[in-house]
């Protein structure tokens, strides 16, 4: 397992808007964002299809929990983590992870 | 964005105040569905498989398990069959650990059993290599069971990480961690409490919480949340959503 830092993920990685700190902000009480359903299923589809065994992920999270993203929180190291592994797997690579994120987000912005 | 719905008839006095929400796009948000679109895309799972086992997550809670142990202090043949077989016992109360999500199961396990605590003998559930836990009857774990420092330190000072979580045993009561991982899964027993010896079976479900299966709590008369610190704003907003004082 790579513990190299990812350049996209460093400059996702952002202590200041995790849920821990937005949501209290906000005065939301919800203690998980609305996304954290998600990310448990994708772990789930992952694990259950065979392209990420559950004791795979969970050996990587121990190690970049500790590591590279020690200093963020849950559920957002999880969701660090997981991408993280899948990016070092070659599941999905980084330039194809970026294009869709600057889509991603132009469509979410969209009103 | 702040806002407020009215209903019924036109200038009918019916408004309310949408709950607060947070009102920003994260990258963290924007990183999720990218991921799991390119997932999707290159095969690795189906968005049919993401939707059932996000409806799955979200419909899963301690419920079930808070109902097999109620049956269990109620109905010894139950009590039995639960502690021979838990996984066949499970299909009483209307859990089915080979189908849980109608589609498979989440990871690979299909044994299961139940620890019966005793007035000398209290069990305490963990998984020390990663997250496994009991999810078709308690739902999803909470986030503390998922950090190293409970999973490392109860199996090495349980006695510490139970005082922790506010329960102190006496020293005559033997603390036995059993350990979760992929293959099986547990949940604890507790000793049914003094002071419900004619109670029904809906109102011992009610002080069977969530900690009390993990082991973490015991069940007692009047308890019937597992209280955790309430997050204060740091550097609250204003907004409409609050009342002026």
């Amino acid at each position: 397992m790579s513990v190299d830092r990812i350049a996209l993920l460093e400059t996702t990685r952002n202590q200041d808007k995790t849920w821990e700190a937005l949501a209290p902000h906000y005065g939301v009480t919800n203690p998980n964002p609305p996304w954290k359903t998600s990310l448990t299923a994708m772990c789930d589809c992952l694990a259950v299809n065979g392209a990420l065994p559950a004791l795979d992920r969970r050996k990587a999270e121990d190690e970049l929990a500790e590591t590279l993203y020690s200093d963020i929180p849950s559920p957002e190291r999880e969701l660090l983590a997981l991408v993280h592994t899948m990016v070092s797997r070659g599941l999905v690579t980084e330039a194809d992870l970026a294009s869709r994120m600057s889509m991603v987000r132009a469509r979410l912005e969209t009103v | 964005m702040s806002h407020t719905h009215s209903h019924g008839k036109p200038g009918a006095d019916t408004h309310h105040k949408a709950a607060p929400m947070v009102e920003e796009i994260t990258d963290y948000e924007v990183l999720e569905i990218a991921v799991r679109e390119l997932a999707i895309e290159h095969g690795l799972f189906t968005a049919e498989d993401h939707r059932r086992f996000t409806e799955w997550a979200e419909s899963i809670g301690p419920a079930a398990g808070s109902r097999l142990v109620a049956k269990a202090w109620t109905d010894p043949a139950f009590k039995a069959r639960a502690l021979k077989d838990g996984v066949k016992a499970c299909k009483e109360i209307g859990v089915d650990w080979a189908e849980p999500t109608g589609v498979g199961t989440p990871s690979d396990y299909m044994e299961f059993h139940v620890l019966e605590d005793t007035p000398t003998l209290h069990h305490v559930i963990v998984c020390t290599l990663c997250s496994c836990y009991p999810r078709p009857l308690l739902g999803m774990s909470p986030e503390w069971y998922r950090t190293t420092n409970y999973r490392r330190r109860l199996v090495r000072w349980p006695r510490q990480v139970l005082a922790e979580f506010g329960l102190i045993l006496p020293p005559e009561v033997e603390v036995r961690v059993e350990d979760s991982n992929q293959k099986c899964r547990f949940m604890v027993l507790p000793v049914r409490p003094k002071g419900t010896e004619n109670w029904t079976e809906e109102q011992l479900e009610a002080i069977v919480t969530r900690d009390c299966m993990i082991g973490v709590a015991l069940p007692k008369p009047g308890r019937t949340a597992d209280v955790h610190p309430i997050q204060k704003a740091r550097r609250p907003v204003e907004s409409s959503h609050q009342e002026a004082k």
